[in-house]
């Protein structure tokens, strides 16, 4: 079959049954979960995890798609509204937005934010075709060694830029990893970790550790610091009103660099849509006719950030289709929603299920395109959302959690796990660790140590085989960069304190 | 100097060891230690197989406890790492600087409740067991008015059970309800 006779049937499969209502439901959910401060994109996805176990692999994947568009869109909400980010990445589109907002054009503030997303969203998904389909054909010649070598250089890389600690984030990484080894070994039969008991033979419920981790820490973290935020004024009466042609002219350009950004800082593994907005927003600043007007109510400087954050799907999605690394933690909930449906994520998915690969091009074609009519129609649902009061949300959430856990398999155990690692998600926050990236050790733990024993099975034990493939040994060797640079950066601080602080001296 | 680096920059005072982070080295390097001890109890496998199932859980128990050491070395050698942190998409904890204080009894009265209600949430069934829960959290959080107390927890449960039962068709556990619901 050709390009677009996949594509085409991508399509089909996404729009079979009640494919689109679905997806329209994921964007509504991601919009209000977007618009909740509290409820990230990440937390929005995650707590759509139990209402995908009814769905078939395709339609669960469309929908957390449409969540997570939906969100990117979302944050903007309050963010133009109350000043207030319902995502880290919308932050950015507040400094026009809420501007735009007090000078009475709050609905053009928000058309804009939701018209240029979408650009950025269709824009990055024909960019993501594009470079999946090629670097799938590289990464097919891939065998186990390259294979344990890209899955250890994905983690690393993440590892070390998800947290303010490098340590902290590949110690959270090898966390992740141990979490996979529990259960039965799949090569030998052998038990870890399993204590004896029965229910751990099949190992972590990844789901119910990804809801710890993401959601239910964060609504421990809500109920242990209540804040004293105040924002809950909304300017004018809220509409959507799309940019009119000479606003188009006018935002063409912030558009463009928000696009690009959005999809470069999305392709590298570990950089996603909140730093991807503010060098959005920078650089539509640097580029524009008009810099003066940023901060003051430009319209650019709402563009230029909600198209990088809603670009930045389609370039992390690159390195979650093409490599079976998840860029970030909304690509890696959906590589986990793929474990759920006992798909094993990783760089041969494109060769193994092409027809899901196609279908979620498509349905991420159209959940851009369902962003523009649910977005005016949800938003009055927004706001009501936002005036809920925080303890009902807190309370109705982990309600949610508690029996959309159990939900995946009829089992007690889910949502004991999910508290758990709610608990131990908001340590982690606390201290300084990452829980993304242990969510990402979680993710390519599986894959990594049994590509690393294949490996060595087929070389007969012989390590060297990492070093006689050039690809491996180019991986291996990045890793290590990656692993040194902390290192590099330390010793280079200090000689350059130390040359600083000599310099009076020698002049004395 | 093209290139200088400005003296604010590196010349600033050393900071204070800080003990925090000595503790949860030393907790990675006794995490490491118990990982890589429980993981020698591990049978081994198949002579096909050089590694066998050991390997990987010994040489994840012995990097975290790596992590730990390293850590507790750059902490007392250098007070910190270097900043690195590069903000992974949605990663980032939102409103950080806007959190309250750490309020230790909401924090425990929230696990505890939660826990309860897991407990109790085969026995007792998901009708029975849901509207204390949520009023328990409404009430541990605080700041929540009557009538939402008094509402909240049944509509939410409600809303739940149905969207669980008959919009999923999840068997959700009924408890001592079961054979008196009419489905």
């Amino acid at each position: 079959m050709g390009f677009f006779e996949h594509l085409l049937a991508g399509f089909a499969s996404a729009l079979s049954g009640y494919g689109i209502l679905i997806m329209a439901a994921g964007v509504a959910w991601g919009i209000i979960g977007g618009a909740i401060p509290g409820i990230s994109g990440a937390v929005a996805m995650a707590l759509a995890l139990p209402f995908t176990f009814a769905l078939d692999a395709p339609t669960a994947l469309v929908m957390l798609a449409g969540v997570w568009a939906g969100a990117n869109y979302g944050g903007s909400i309050p963010a133009i509204l109350m000043r207030m980010p319902g995502t880290p990445a919308s932050a950015p589109c507040l400094l026009d937005g809420y501007v735009l907002a007090q000078q009475g054009r709050a609905a053009k503030a928000l058309g804009v934010s939701l018209f240029c997303g979408t650009i950025g969203g269709l824009i990055s998904i024909v960019v993501l075709i594009a470079l999946v389909l090629p670097l799938g054909e590289i990464v097919v010649r891939f065998g186990s060694p390259e294979v344990f070598a890209l899955a250890l250089f994905g983690l690393t890389l993440i590892a070390g830029l998800s947290g303010p600690s490098f340590l902290k984030g590949i110690a959270s990484g090898f966390f992740g990893l141990l979490l996979t080894t529990v259960g039965l070994d799949t090569l030998t039969g052998s038990m870890r970790f399993t204590f004896g008991s029965a229910e751990l033979l099949t190992g972590i419920d990844t789901i119910s550790v990804m809801i710890g981790l993401f959601a239910v820490s964060e609504m421990f973290f809500l109920i242990a610091h209540p804040t004293r935020k105040a924002g809950e004024v909304v300017v004018g009466r809220a509409g959507t009103a799309f940019p009119n042609f000479r606003e188009l002219r006018e935002v063409g350009r912030a558009t463009f660099v928000g696009t690009i950004v959005g999809l470069v800082v999305g392709i590298m593994p570990g950089a996603g849509a909140t730093a991807s907005s503010f060098v959005a927003y920078n650089e539509a600043r640097r580029w524009s006719k008009r810099p003066e007007l940023f901060g003051k109510g430009s319209l650019e400087g709402v563009a230029a950030p909600e198209t990088a954050n809603n670009a930045v799907q389609g370039g992390d999605l690159v390195p979650t289709l093409a490599l079976g690394i998840p860029g970030s933690n909304s690509a890696a909930i959906m590589l986990a929603a793929l474990l759920l449906h006992g798909i094993m994520p990783g760089p041969f998915l494109l060769t193994k299920h092409p027809e899901l690969v196609f279908t979620l091009f498509a349905g991420l074609i159209i959940v851009n395109l369902l962003m523009i009519p649910v977005g005016i129609v949800i938003l009055r649902l927004c706001l009501l959302a936002l005036k809920l009061d925080p303890p009902v949300l807190i309370a109705s959430v982990l309600a949610l959690i508690v029996i959309g856990t159990y939900a995946g398999d009829l089992f007690v155990l889910n949502p004991v796990q999910a508290l758990i690692f709610g608990v131990v998600g908001y340590g982690m926050r606390i201290w300084g660790f990452s829980a993304a990236a242990t969510v990402l050790g979680i993710v390519l733990g599986v894959l990594a140590e049994s590509e690393l024993r294949r490996s060595l099975i087929i070389s007969h034990g012989e390590w060297s085989i990492f070093l006689t493939r050039p690809v491996c040994a180019v991986l291996l060797f990045l890793t290590l960069g990656v692993l040194l640079y902390p290192a590099f950066m330390t010793a280079l601080r200090h000689w350059r304190a130390r040359r600083v602080a000599a310099a009076p001296a020698a002049k004395s | 100097m093209p290139g200088e680096v400005p003296l604010s920059e590196t010349a600033q005072p050393r900071r204070s060891l800080s003990y925090r982070e000595l503790v949860l080295a030393a907790f990675l390097v006794v995490s490491g230690g118990v990982v890589v001890a429980l993981s020698m109890e591990i049978t081994p496998g198949v002579q096909t197989d050089p590694l066998g199932p050991r390997f990987f859980p010994i040489a994840l128990g012995a990097g975290i406890a790596l992590c730990g050491l390293l850590l507790a070395a750059v902490e007392i050698l250098f007070r910190g790492e270097p900043s690195m942190a590069g903000p992974l998409s949605d990663a980032s904890p939102e409103g950080e600087e806007d959190a309250g204080p750490f309020s230790p009894a909401r924090f425990v009265g929230a696990i505890a409740a939660t826990a309860l209600y897991v407990a109790a949430f085969d026995a007792l069934g998901y009708l029975l067991a849901t509207p204390p829960y949520i009023a328990a959290i409404l009430l541990i959080h605080g700041g929540t008015r009557t009538r939402a107390l008094l509402i909240t927890p049944f509509v939410v449960t409600i809303a739940l059970y149905v969207t669980f039962r008959f919009g999923l068709l999840i068997p959700v556990p009924d408890g001592p309800l079961e054979g008196i619901l009419p489905w």
